[in-house]
């Protein structure tokens, strides 16, 4: 028994506090049940919205533009034909008619605001005039009927590409919700429609923004169904194997309830909705706040093998004089890492995922260094047949297979510190190498498995459609009608020409084309007259023709009330970011040196624009939170030995984590996007504690118990070393459960963190003790070095 | 006590036997308006931001009888002005309206095809069936029931729900149900509820400043707000005449260019 345990400040506090262990268990209960009491609060947030700041001003500027135009995010149902003849022969037709009447039929979908082939009109002029009417009131009987349904509206611009596909393969209907709340609802009466439906050699598909919202709210539910629970087995099966008790599951147990149950209550009580990815956060914080318990416990039963007859009060007290710095100084480096992507994220969810993974933290440790104590303090010693004493053998303990292994990789690996150095500079530079390569890059759909029905709307609408990703050009004049000035409206149609020239961008839509389809009408459908009209009064009456002839929101989408904005909307067929970043940069410039002009100004918005402007930010978000997290845990160490080579030397291995984790991601070609762009400063944060425990410990061993620096690792790898197995274990596990998420995004950061704990605990294993026999540091040795 | 109180409530709600439907529908449908009317017509839409466009127009409407000819001029704004639509509404359901219009810029009379009786009219929230038929309703679409009676501004009124005949008029009407308030004196339709053929709160239209004009009840604004889209029109007449009769020639193509 170590002399200085009884008269430390630390012993003689802790034994002062824990003299009232009930007391204690009271405290800890009290802030369960008032953190619980809150858990009922929580809102979802599945909007893809709920991922961008709400006052960027491209944000703010959208929601304008959504209202003024009336832009809803409707539900899509694409009908797809490979056939001969397309969608465009009698049951295909038919099949588009019956599907229409049965959504706008779907309680939810607002009857009046279905569109397809079978509700929309065809104008068309003639020698006398213009007729407005259906391109068909029944569905065609025969090929050669839908023939001249075809011919007719692949001689309608305006619905080429938008309605049907240039090749006629598929067409849509597009049906608005009248309330967006019910949007998973209407989804799943949507599949079921598109399920039952008779097919003949046709594909039906359910896209649409809002179905993807409420999708993702089904995600949630399951995941959380499914992860905790298997969390939980899976933490306390490692708990089971590392100490075969009883009490060695259940009171780390209470730790991850209290952690899980902590975060997530004041999360609800002060309002945070629960995101998408919210629901990493208990399997997280369970596979962090662990350790805490597998440390303490370890050193328990550590203290009670080497002195049997001792109290469970002494015992308790000597356990948490050796843990209380550990155990803090990697809760506060696990903090560091989420609360560095709490202020270097600009995304709401990461932010509060930052936050209330650190409060939850914070708690663990709180609930580590008191309430566990306190419930130790109520039961009798009881060893644990992992760790038990040497017969005969004073100091010794008789370590159970996982010590045993860990204690000869430790001999094997020491003998050869510069082989194991040489191996870790080679595969420093692979990663380097490897992270040349990082893309950063995301692409909304991705959010999804390729097997599910959404995601494979979205791909089917990308390739015969024109696509699902919108950009809004927003042109403002200065003055009610200024819309009519044939000037005005000749700049918009230069500027259509110059957006769809370039790549992906598949059709563009504005008043312009409108007027065009107008004019021609009234012109005997002369295809010359396809044009935009000179006259400033005949646009005037054109409009005011549309109105007539149809409702007047027809094309609400495109101009505003009084003719003052209009909007320019351009598809393109790739949501992906490094997509939209090409055309964005290219219409701003345009606009900037050619289209601005006295009088006329056009401005980007739609969601290609938001995902350009808050992506951009991506880079620079996530390597200020990593540089934060890197700094911050070298804080911590060096603070906490009291040396800044120990702060450096304790880096090394979870620099060398990211490093290869960029590399990875580099020669896997895994973007860094929205879901991944989190995992370094946690793996980080995580990582780092492998360093801490091995450096407190062998400080520990050399300077206390006067140990030469070789017996110090001989005794270090069978003890902690295997701790730190099982603290390793838990963290792997858990985040590697991840990977059976819903979410895609949850499974690559999952295995992406899980890979990262990996190679920190390999080379904080391995490199680290390495380094520290090479170089032999003063702040290890002391003064004996002298 | 307490039942007393709940009978004597009960006596005085229960009104004489309230007519039935059928016979709301007859009084309203003959209710009259007149063979022909000269008006002046501001038409106001305003969308759901409160952003307005203001048209003033003049027209006739004759009734012939087995058909309805109507011609509107705009005056308003300036650079419509000119512009003319003129119409002949056929009595027979099979019979697909005509209709010609004028545009000034374009120095042409276009024959256009008739629109579906449930779109809108010129953008505004009345279909051309609720034009047509000044909003009350055709007596041959509708099933009419009594529902109850109720006061409004110190009138009494029918309150009568009134349901498409049969699947076809409730597509083509676009509605699913309409709930009328029937003045109990004059027999006119002065409030009235639609819903969308899902059963869906769709408008609602509302007549105001009902006056007397030449012996004829005639409500000088309309109202109409649709609950869905959250835009509103209101109609309101003025210079209205009854008594002049009107020449057949300004019902035609030469009367469009002409201009009134």
């Amino acid at each position: 028994m170590n002399p200085t345990t009884r008269d430390t400040p630390a012993a003689l506090f802790f034994r002062q506090v824990y003299a009232f262990p009930k007391t204690l268990l009271i405290l800890g209960v009290l802030v369960l049940v008032v953190a619980g009491s809150f858990l009922p609060r929580l809102q979802k947030d599945t909007r893809a919205e709920a991922f961008m700041p709400a006052d960027h001003p491209v944000v703010l500027y959208r929601r304008t533009i959504k209202d003024t135009f009336g832009l809803a995010d409707p539900m899509v149902v694409a009908v797809v034909d490979r056939g001969a003849h397309g969608v465009f022969d009698p049951e295909s037709l038919r099949l588009v008619a019956m599907l229409t009447d049965q959504i706008a039929a779907v309680p939810g979908i607002d009857p009046d605001r279905v569109t397809s082939l079978a509700t929309e009109n065809n104008i068309v002029g003639d020698a006398e005039g213009m007729r407005v009417e259906p391109f068909f009131d029944v569905p065609p009987t025969t090929q050669d009927e839908a023939d001249r349904v075809r011919d007719a509206i692949m001689d309608f611009p305006l619905y080429v590409g938008n309605l049907v596909a240039a090749d006629g393969s598929a067409t849509v209907i597009v049906a608005e919700l009248l309330d967006q709340g019910r949007a998973v609802d209407v989804y799943r009466d949507l599949l079921a429609i598109a399920e039952s439906a008779p097919v003949n050699g046709e594909e039906i598909h359910v896209a649409g923004e809002m179905a993807v919202s409420g999708y993702l709210g089904t995600y949630i539910d399951s995941d959380v169904l499914r992860l905790n629970p298997v969390a939980v087995i899976i933490i306390s099966t490692i708990l089971f194997l590392a100490y075969r008790t009883v009490r060695g599951v259940l009171l780390p147990d209470l730790l991850l309830i209290a952690t899980v149950v902590v975060a997530i209550g004041t999360m609800a009580g002060s309002g945070v909705p629960y995101y998408v990815i919210t629901s990493a956060l208990p399997v997280v914080l369970i596979a962090i706040a662990v350790a805490d318990g597998i440390h303490i416990l370890g050193q328990y039963y550590e203290e009670l093998a080497h002195d049997p007859g001792a109290r469970q009060s002494e015992l308790v007290v000597r356990t948490m004089v050796e843990m209380w710095r550990p155990v803090t100084f990697t809760s506060i480096t696990d903090m560091a890492g989420f609360l560095a992507i709490h202020f270097a994220s600009f995304m709401p969810p990461m932010k509060a995922f930052g936050l209330f993974a650190a409060i939850g933290v914070g708690v663990a440790l709180l609930f580590a260094l008191f309430v566990i104590p306190a419930a130790l303090m109520f039961l009798r010693p009881r060893p644990s047949s992992a760790l038990t004493r040497r017969p005969g053998n004073d100091s010794g303990l008789q370590i159970d297979l996982f010590g045993r292994v860990m204690g000869a990789l430790g001999r094997r690996l020491l003998s050869r510190p510069l082989w194991i150095l040489s191996a870790g500079g080679l595969v420093v530079a692979v990663g380097v190498i490897g992270a040349c390569r990082l893309e950063i890059n995301e692409e909304r759909i991705r959010n999804f498995r390729s097997t599910e029905p959404l995601y494979q709307a979205d791909r089917a609408l990308n390739t015969t459609l024109n696509g699902t990703s919108h950009l809004d050009i927003v042109i403002e004049t200065d003055e009610p009608e200024a819309l009519f000035h044939p000037a005005h409206l000749r700049r918009i149609a230069a500027l259509q020409e110059f957006v769809e020239s370039l790549p992906r961008v598949t059709g563009s839509t504005s008043v312009v084309d409108y007027l065009k389809q107008m004019n021609r009408a009234m012109n005997a459908n002369r295809a010359d007259a396809y044009a935009l009209p000179d006259d400033e009064d005949l646009i005037a009456q054109y409009f005011l023709l549309y109105e007539a002839t149809g409702s007047s929101d027809d094309y609400e989408e495109y101009v505003d009330y009084d003719y003052r904005l209009a909007n320019v909307r351009v598809t393109m067929n790739s949501g992906l970011y490094t997509h939209g970043k090409v055309v964005v940069e290219a219409v701003e410039r345009y606009i900037h040196e050619q289209f601005d002009a006295d009088g006329i100004r056009a401005t980007l918005s739609g969601r290609v624009t938001v995902d350009y402007h808050w992506l951009g930010q991506l880079r620079s978000g996530h390597f200020r939170s990593v540089t934060l997290a890197l700094l911050a845990v070298w804080l911590v160490s060096a603070f906490s030995f009291r040396s800044v080579v120990a702060g450096v030397l304790s880096v090394v291995p979870v620099t060398m984590a990211v490093l290869m984790l960029y590399g990875i991601m580099g020669y896997a070609n895994v973007w860094l996007g929205v879901g991944t762009s989190m995992f370094a400063p946690i793996a980080i944060g995580t990582g780092i504690d492998f360093s801490i425990h091995t450096v407190d410990r062998l400080t520990a061993l050399v300077r206390s118990r006067g140990e030469s620096l070789e017996t110090a690792f001989a005794e270090f790898f069978p003890s902690t070393g295997r701790a730190l197995l099982f603290n390793f274990s838990a963290l792997f596990f858990g985040f590697g459960l991840l990977m059976t998420s819903h979410v895609p995004p949850l499974v690559r950061f999952g295995c992406l963190v899980a890979v990262g704990v990996l190679i920190s605990f390999l080379a904080s294993l391995t490199v680290l003790p390495a380094l520290i026999l090479v170089l032999r540091p003063k702040f290890l040795l002391g003064k004996r070095q002298e | 006590m307490i039942w007393a109180l709940a009978i004597s409530i009960n006596a005085v709600a229960e009104p004489a036997v309230l007519p039935s439907g059928d016979e709301i529908a007859r009084r309203v449908d003959e209710r009259d308006e007149g063979t022909v009317v000269y008006r002046v017509l501001k038409i106001e839409l305003i969308d759901r931001r409160g952003k307005r466009r203001t048209r003033i127009t003049r027209g006739y409407r004759k009734d012939y009888g087995d058909e309805k000819r109507t011609i509107l001029y705009f005056d308003r704004p300036r650079n419509v002005k000119g512009t003319a639509l003129l119409t002949y509404d056929y009595r027979d359901p099979k019979r697909e309206d005509d209709q010609w219009l004028y545009l000034p810029a374009m120095r042409k009379v276009r024959r256009i095809s008739a629109a579906d009786r449930g779109d809108y009219f010129l953008g505004t929230d009345f279909t051309y069936e609720d034009i047509k038929n000044e909003t009350k309703g055709a007596i041959e679409d509708f099933d009419w029931k009594t529902i109850k009676e109720e006061k409004i501004e110190g009138k009494r009124h029918y309150v009568v729900d009134t349901v498409p005949i049969n699947e076809t008029v409730r597509k083509e009407l676009g509605y699913g149900r309409v709930r009328r308030w029937v003045d109990a004196e004059i027999w006119m339709v002065r409030k009235a509820e639609y819903r969308d053929v899902n059963g869906n709160p769709l408008k609602s239209i509302r007549a105001f400043e009902i006056q007397e004009i030449q012996q004829i009840w005639t409500a000088h604004r309309l109202e109409a707000h649709n609950h869905k889209t959250g835009h509103r029109t209101i109609f309101t007449f003025s210079d209205i005449d009854y008594s002049t009769d009107v020449a057949a020639d300004v019902f035609t193509r030469r009367a469009l260019r002409r201009g009134l």
